[in-house]
């Protein structure tokens, strides 16, 4: 597999306290990586570092083999890694079209006029909307606040397939989501891929992210701890047990006796 | 995924309804069908000429009010600045230092500079921009009375001056008495309804007043936006000021205390989102119009004009509630 994104002895302190100590990260091309770490293990803080939210402390990203500075997350853009959080960073009150297109708005006409061309602007988002694997008929022009949280993630990915993204980042995704919804963006994940895009996919539920990935990477105290877990040859226990630094009998304890994993 | 009904699946006069702008249109058809019914004069040409006269110069502040807004941001310095500008430009005038066209380019520039310092308070030192041109509306006042000895300026020296005639020169059409000023209220309205709606600055202003955060991700400079526009909004109340200087020949220090807040209640009225992001011109030039016929109306029908200002805080809460329910409606796709 070609390597598409390697961080190498990315370490982030925030004042006194160790975020990331001395991190190797390598996500290739092609492959969805589920990210998991309990709250406070760093996940997120690695996310930050790669889309450029927060500076690393030391150490080094590249991408294709090519070192490369994230300051900013226009620097990550630019280097093609798009990062959907939560909220999805859209504007509810634009037009899935508009929100497609912010920042990097097609215009027609003489310069001066800066007249956006709605009509590329819809057709474009028409063919994404079909691409990212959403069935309905939803037109462009319609205000992303109309639209379910799935479909808003939908739309983020949507925009991040067309800027020709290398890598999606996809933070907890599936959170506050139905059972439908969340099927549905796992399958907008593989679609992702399909068109060949990478993924790292963070999501506290553990399910989801067997369901989609191809290699499960597992992080404690700022550190990665395992980063080649296959999810066809581990059980979700067995990645709890890694996420925990528990023993057998010690997360069976933890879990209780009724617990139904 | 549960999702309300396409909107291109609407009929044409659902899709009308559901624009923020149906309400106050209609409310403003309202408002003139009562006080024409009352008193048949309200239509008159003589009293139309009139309530277009000083409407636009309002209308103008608020036009430039509805972009800043729909970035997230309001200017409470307006009003100050509506009064400073023409005492700026008829004292550098009036005393000899320089021509009318510079002072007035000056008078502009100044004003430009107000709107820059309320611009870089908001968005380097993380002020609110309610304290921020609170605390300008008071300091751009306090500078006007200052120069002026709190006396207005002589402004009937400029009744001749190509300037004059440019800005608020008046003409008849028919029985039609029209002032300059209305045709610069258009076009201000076409060209910045233009750059809201159809330009990629205006999908910026948009996203900054809905999503700053979102919209810096996508590489969107959110404070270059919010400050060109807080530039904007005092530029043109000092355009406005000079204006009404020259109409009414007097620049006086005092005008226009109050203004700001009329201004943002025709935005508000109109449809544009108190809190950012969805801003509407048309909306605006139709709250501008509703709330200076109000005046006018009340006035005409015999209601005592003290009344003013209980029937506008009842047009407000009614739009608002009115807005509120399209917009729920709206959401739930009905």
């Amino acid at each position: 597999m070609t390597e598409l994104i390697r961080m190498a002895g990315v370490s982030k302190a925030y004042g006194r306290i160790q975020a990331l100590k001395d991190v190797d990260f390598v996500v290739n091309e092609t492959e969805i990586v589920g990210l998991l770490g309990d709250n406070g293990a760093g996940k997120s803080t690695l996310i930050k570092v790669l889309s450029g939210a927060v500076p690393a402390t030391s150490g080094e990203i590249y991408v294709r083999g090519k070192k490369v500075s994230i300051r900013s997350t226009t620097d990550a853009i630019a280097n093609g890694i798009e990062t959907i959080y939560q909220d999805s960073a859209l504007v509810t009150q634009l037009s899935i079209a508009r929100n497609l297109f912010l920042g990097r708005e097609p215009v027609k006409g003489p310069r001066i006029f800066n007249r956006l061309d709605h009509a590329a602007m819809e057709a474009v988002t028409r063919d994404l909307l079909k691409r990212v694997g959403i069935s309905k008929n939803i037109p462009p022009s319609t205000p992303i606040g109309s639209l379910s949280g799935g479909e808003r993630q939908a739309v983020a990915i949507a925009r991040a397939m067309h800027f020709e993204s290398d890598l999606i980042i996809l933070d907890e995704p599936t959170n506050n989501l139905g059972v439908a919804e969340t099927q549905g963006v796992l399958r907008f994940v593989r679609n992702a891929r399909k068109s060949g895009h990478s993924c790292i996919f963070i999501a506290h539920n553990i399910h989801h992210v067997f369901q989609v990935v191809d290699r499960i990477v597992v992080m404690r105290g700022g550190q990665i701890v395992a980063d080649d877990i296959n999810p066809k040859q581990s059980s979700v226990e067995d990645v709890e047990r890694i996420i925990t630094g528990m023993s057998d009998e010690e997360l069976e304890h933890a879990l209780g006796p009724n617990n139904n994993h | 995924m549960p999702i309300g009904l396409p909107v291109e699946n609407r009929s044409l006069i659902q899709r009308f309804i559901a624009k923020p702008e149906f309400g106050p249109l209609v409310l403003l058809l309202a408002e003139i069908a009562v006080f024409w019914s009352i008193n048949p004069d309200f239509l008159s040409p003589l009293n139309i000429s009139n309530t277009l006269s000083f409407t636009v110069e309002l209308g103008l502040i608020a036009l430039a009010m509805t972009l800043l807004m729909t970035a997230g941001e309001f200017d409470l310095s307006v009003g100050s600045v509506f009064g400073f500008a023409p005492v700026l430009m008829w004292t550098l005038f009036n005393s000899g230092i320089t021509s009318l066209e510079v002072a007035f380019v000056i008078a502009l520039g100044v004003a430009a500079l107000i709107g820059l310092a309320n611009g870089l308070f908001v968005t380097r030192i993380k002020i609110s921009s309610f304290l921020v041109t609170l605390g300008m509306l008071l300091v751009v006042r306090g500078v006007a009375l200052f120069i002026s000895d709190g006396f207005p300026q002589r402004t009937w020296s400029a009744g001749q001056h190509w300037l004059a005639h440019v800005l608020v020169g008046d003409f008849y059409i028919g029985p039609f008495r029209i002032y300059m000023s209305l045709f610069w209220f258009i076009g201000f309205a076409l060209l910045l309804g233009y750059v809201l709606t159809q330009t990629k600055a205006g999908n910026w202003i948009q996203a900054t007043g809905g999503n700053p955060g979102a919209a810096r991700a996508r590489g969107v400079n959110v404070n270059r936006t919010k400050v060109l526009l807080f530039m904007l909004s005092s530029t043109m109340a000092s355009f406005a000021g000079v204006i009404s200087s020259i109409r009414t020949s007097a620049a006086n220090p005092n005008s226009g205390a109050g203004y700001e807040l009329e201004v943002i209640a025709m935005v508000v009225i109109g449809g544009t989102a108190l809190m950012g992001g969805r801003g509407t011109i048309i909306g605006t030039v139709l709250g501008v119009f509703i709330l200076r016929v109000m005046r006018n109306g009340i006035v005409l029908i015999g209601v005592p004009g003290l009344a003013y200002n209980i029937f506008i805080g009842a047009i407000i809460l009614g739009m608002m509630t009115l807005h509120s329910v399209l917009e729920r409606r709206h959401q739930a796709g009905t």
